[in-house]
């Protein structure tokens, strides 16, 4: 458990296709059960990650970039997990007319706005930078 | 990963795909895939029983969506089994509880079956 000294860094590296999200899942189930969050809270971070990883993987589909990886870096303080989930899978410019999983899309972006209390998402060079934090002890 | 995925022909002929594990973007294009196969069967109203998925995301959730507007399309309907009170959540937070038609049991989707919805 983290306590008030320097908070935990976890980091894993996955290549940024499917098969992999769920990876990333199982890996933020563990961390986020550092945490002191309740069952659903665990569920909503497990639930924001993976949704910010099937985002990254559609857009290396889309870019055409097999072999993009996404950084999911986590820190955990004793009062909140920030997790950084970043990778290269290029540009997020819808460019050309795509059609079809669209609504999926808005939906993801939905849920991990509703399953976190901040996020933030950064164009890179590369890819994108996508910044969760997630409050703990709240009630 | 753990997904299985298996299509039951309930009484009157209702089909019923059960669905076990994760269904994620790695594994809802088979969901998407036997859905297709079935509405090209002629299938008007299919069950989708998520009873046994212990994790659901938005890629899933656009396939459930993609089969019901099809099924919409041809005056036909999707019905979800999802007892799940875990599973129901991902449905209430994006409001999609007031779009999908959810049952708790087999039996209550078969009795739901074949009536007119909303």
């Amino acid at each position: 458990m983290a306590n008030g000294d320097s908070p935990a860094q976890v980091e894993l590296t996955i290549p940024c296709k499917p098969e992999f999200v769920g990876v990333a899942r199982l890996a933020m189930l563990g961390v986020a059960s550092r945490m002191r969050f309740s069952y659903d809270e665990v569920e909503d971070v497990r639930l924001a990650v993976g949704e910010a990883c099937t985002t990254s993987v559609e857009w290396a589909e889309k870019n055409g970039r097999p072999k993009s990886t996404i950084v999911l870096r986590s820190e955990i303080a004793s009062d909140r997990l920030t997790v950084d989930i970043i990778d290269t899978a290029g540009s997020r410019k819808e460019d050309r007319d795509v059609g079809g999983d669209q609504d999926d899309e808005n939906l993801g972006a939905l849920l991990m706005t509703l399953l976190v209390d901040e996020i933030k998402v950064e164009p890179q060079p590369d890819g994108t930078h996508v910044r969760m934090v997630k409050h703990a002890g709240q009630r | 990963m753990n997904f299985k995925m298996e299509t039951r022909t309930s009484e009157k002929d209702l089909p019923i795909i059960g669905l076990e594990g994760e269904v994620d973007v790695y594994t809802a294009p088979q969901l998407k895939q036997q859905m297709i196969v079935l509405l090209e069967k002629g299938a008007r109203e299919i069950v989708v029983d998520l009873t046994k998925v212990d994790y659901l995301d938005s890629t899933a959730l656009g396939v459930l969506i993609g089969g019901l507007k099809r099924l919409r399309e041809v005056e036909g309907n999707l019905m979800l089994i999802c007892p799940s009170a875990r599973i129901r959540r991902v449905f209430e937070i994006t409001g999609l509880d007031k779009i999908f038609d959810i049952h708790n049991s087999e039996g209550d989707a078969r009795n739901a079956a074949g009536k007119e919805t909303a």
